[in-house]
């Protein structure tokens, strides 16, 4: 009986002790890992919104604390103006990476700006690439009927003739489909599965943990797939053109805005010292369809080129992450932007 | 007929299986070898006045062919833990020569002994004295011991997935293309490869440690803080101590140690680091490698011998001025090639201008082993200052399981192979 005892009080003390560790571990995340919750919509300007008024902390690639604008968009909590332009695109132009004043919205607003006020709009949200944002086209035309213009950040142009027409069918608008309404019909399960995920960030991280270590030997795959120069070459063939520029006559239709791609393409460093660009060589055929269509493309290849022959910087990558790998850094926002402001009108 | 050995054998032969299935025959064929060779030796010695020297000389010969045909001549990988197991078989034909058993172990045990899964890959290189003799008789697995176990299972698990694979990841992508990069970032390069290659072979050791342990084994520790040795020869009385003890009990004192002159001790030193270079890997800069730490010795010991002041240099300075030989060492170690090395060297020293790129977990896994060395010059006479956790404790349980939580939550998933294992 003694021994049974001991054993349970021995059982009792390591459940203790773990879940000490664990609330150790869960407070340290607050300070490391800590992402903000997700809404998903269906018929807007985005796929999804972030927690409105809520705050994140991203430290697994750069660090960010990221505050989260009462529409559930990544913005600085400033006043919006009503001469604003928007910016789209996936997570580069979310920028959970670093500083919200280095990102190139932002830095694009204080350069052009001085007011104190938000003219630069940016909705960017996590997996709305190219395709995904022109699929909400409707949507940010509704949500935002007063932009000047548009700005779709994009870092591929590895689209196919079939995912150019699909990138014209629309997900449509729905003006009551705001977060505030999302997250006021939410169940009761739902809210408390938010607030849970709110509170404990280590769930969260080591659940990444687990599908990156799952994913470990696919992406690895699916990138030597990517480098092979030949892998997107036959997509140009047939009716390529005729297809990208049906999408860039179909985004005219639409907004007589300014619109502007923002294309900055991925890099590698090569053996030699040198720094390569990894292209589908669809940049020619963007340049001179958008050209037809009064869309303005800015490719950042030159840019990128120039600051890494004449500066060694490097666009991609964060200190506690490799070179040339991942998102696009400070330094890159900054040469974005600089871009950018060449072209808004 | 010891139940648990032969148990122990068929599991040694499983876990190998799985990681060279077809090396498999070579483990068992050169451990039969080994325990028939050193039966002859036994045999011959208690038999017959016949010098053993020239039968005991040519079973290590044939051990050492072996070795050397797959590492230099075959050009196929080299089977899983050919390195570190022959060196163990080497091991017993020199102790059966040397009279170290007064009973000759069984068969079980010479194979157990050689394909002991836990040192099979990457050692501890048990010494044959130190290891068979406790086969038979291994020590009671007590509250203390499966504690020690454990603490050194998370340490050396955190130690490899955290620190040595989180640190690969700048290694790796500087060394590929390291003419993109400044001189400064090669240099803290070099210094994350240093840190790296001793996160990754000590937690190694340390998961080996703790698999003897729990069966009831006693293996050496590999690593005494290798980074605060003030001279080269104290860096490898502290770096990979199984190595290097068993090249100084079966290549430098064999070889007349320092009992045949100076001039004799310099060309033993020299010459035990050249063969510890050419253990390493069959490429040219191994050969480099071993050349100039033997040669650091040589000339530290020529200086230290011949110095007329009383001028002590004192020792931090001394601990800095080692470790940036031992640093720039591992640069053509860990260089696939000798001008890929002289690459990084050369712009190091002319500080090239390139990318820059400070990687954070350089410093902070720099932070934590400057700590625990400073705890270790402080509190424990300038050795290891990590001890069991008491996990009888509450503080002990927690900090456990900190850090088992925290080998999830920081746990690099990419790399994962062992340094050592390709060596």
């Amino acid at each position: 009986m003694q021994k049974f005892s001991r054993y349970i009080k021995s059982i009792g003390g390591w459940f203790v002790a773990a879940v000490i560790a664990a609330i150790i571990c869960n407070t340290l995340c607050f300070a490391f890992y800590d992402p903000c919750q997700e809404l998903v919509r269906e018929h807007g300007a985005t796929t999804g919104y972030l927690l409105p008024d809520s705050h994140g902390v991203y430290g697994l690639e750069g660090y960010c604390i990221a505050n989260i604008d009462s529409y559930g968009y990544v913005n600085r909590d400033m006043e919006r103006s009503d001469d604003y332009y928007i910016v789209a695109g996936a997570s580069h132009t979310e920028g959970l990476f670093i500083p919200e004043r280095l990102r190139y919205s932002d830095r694009l607003n204080d350069m052009l700006y001085d007011d104190g006020k938000l003219h630069i709009i940016n909705i960017g949200k996590s997996g709305n690439y190219l395709s995904v944002v022109l699929q909400h086209l409707d949507g940010i035309l509704g949500e935002f009927p007063d932009a000047k213009g548009i700005i779709i950040e994009t870092d591929s142009l590895a689209y196919d003739t079939k995912a150019l027409y699909d990138s014209m069918i629309q997900a449509g608008y729905d003006p009551n489909e705001t977060a505030g309404s999302i997250l006021s019909s939410m169940s009761l399960r739902s809210r408390l599965s938010i607030k849970a995920k709110q509170y404990l960030p280590l769930l969260r991280l080591l659940h990444k943990q687990y599908y990156t270590y799952r994913d470990s030997k696919k992406s690895e795959e699916a990138e030597s797939d990517i480098l092979d120069p030949d892998f997107w070459r036959s997509e140009y063939e047939g009716d390529f053109e005729t297809a990208l520029d049906d999408l860039m006559h179909f985004i005219r239709s639409k907004t007589d805005k300014q619109v502007i791609i923002l294309y900055h393409p991925a890099v590698r460093l090569m053996d030699d010292g040198s720094m390569r660009i990894l292209t589908n060589n669809a940049e020619s055929y963007y340049k001179k369809v958008c050209a037809a269509n009064g869309i303005d493309f800015v490719d950042m290849t030159d840019t990128f080129l120039r600051a890494y022959n004449e500066e060694h910087i490097i666009p991609y990558g964060f200190s506690n992450t490799t070179p040339g790998d991942g998102h696009v850094n400070a330094a890159a926002h900054e040469m974005m932007a600089e871009e950018l402001k060449k072209v808004i009108r | 007929m010891n139940i648990f050995l032969i148990v122990l054998l068929i599991i040694n032969y499983i876990f190998y299986s799985f990681l060279d299935a077809g090396s498999l025959a070579l483990l068992i064929g050169l451990s039969l070898f080994t325990y028939a060779g050193g039966r002859y030796v036994y045999h011959v010695k208690r038999t017959s006045h016949t010098d053993t020297k020239k039968i005991c000389l040519a079973v290590i010969a044939v051990q050492v062919g072996v070795l050397c045909y797959f590492k230099y001549l075959s050009g196929a990988s080299l089977p899983v833990g050919l390195s570190f197991y022959m060196l163990m078989a080497i091991s017993f034909i020199a102790d059966v020569y040397r009279d170290e058993y007064s009973r000759f172990p069984s068969l079980t045990e010479v194979l157990v002994y050689i394909s002991f899964f836990p040192t099979v890959i990457s050692g501890p290189i048990m010494k044959s004295k130190d290891m068979i003799p406790q086969l038979s008789a291994r020590k009671k697995l007590t509250f203390g011991r499966v504690e020690r176990a454990i603490w050194l299972l998370a340490a050396g698990v955190f130690m490899k997935f955290v620190m040595a694979d989180r640190l690969s990841v700048a290694v790796d992508r500087v060394y590929e293309a390291p003419l993109v990069y400044s001189g400064i970032t090669l240099f803290l390069t070099s210094v994350a490869y240093t840190l790296q290659l001793l996160f990754d072979f000590a937690g190694y050791s340390y998961m080996a440690t703790a698999a003897a342990s729990l069966l009831g084994y006693d293996i050496m520790a590999n690593f005494n803080l290798p980074y605060i040795s003030a001279t080269p020869s104290e860096f490898w009385r502290r770096w990979h101590i199984s190595l290097s003890t068993w090249l100084r009990d079966y290549v430098y004192i064999p070889l007349g140690g320092s009992r045949k002159g100076k001039m004799r001790t310099y060309i033993n030193i020299f010459l035990v680091m050249v063969i510890s270079g050419l253990w390493h890997g069959s490429t040219v800069n191994f050969l480099i490698w071993g050349m100039l730490h033997g040669l650091g010795q040589v000339v530290h010991r020529f200086i230290s011998e011949n110095r007329k002041d009383t001028v002590k240099t004192p020792r931090i300075l001394s601990m800095i001025i080692t470790f940036l030989f031992v640093n720039f060492l591992w640069i053509p170690f860990r260089m696939p090639t000798l001008a890929g090395a002289w690459t990084v060297f050369s712009r190091i020293v002319t500080l090239a201008p390139g990318a820059a790129y400070y990687y954070t977990y350089t410093f902070i896994f720099a932070g934590v082993l400057l700590l625990t060395e400073i705890a270790g010059i402080v509190r424990a006479n300038g050795n290891n200052p990590l001890k069991p956790l008491p996990l009888d404790t509450m503080y002990g349980r927690i900090a456990l399981c900190v850090l088992i939580i925290a080998t999830g939550m920081f746990a690099y998933f990419g790399s994962g192979a062992f340094i050592y294992a390709q060596f």
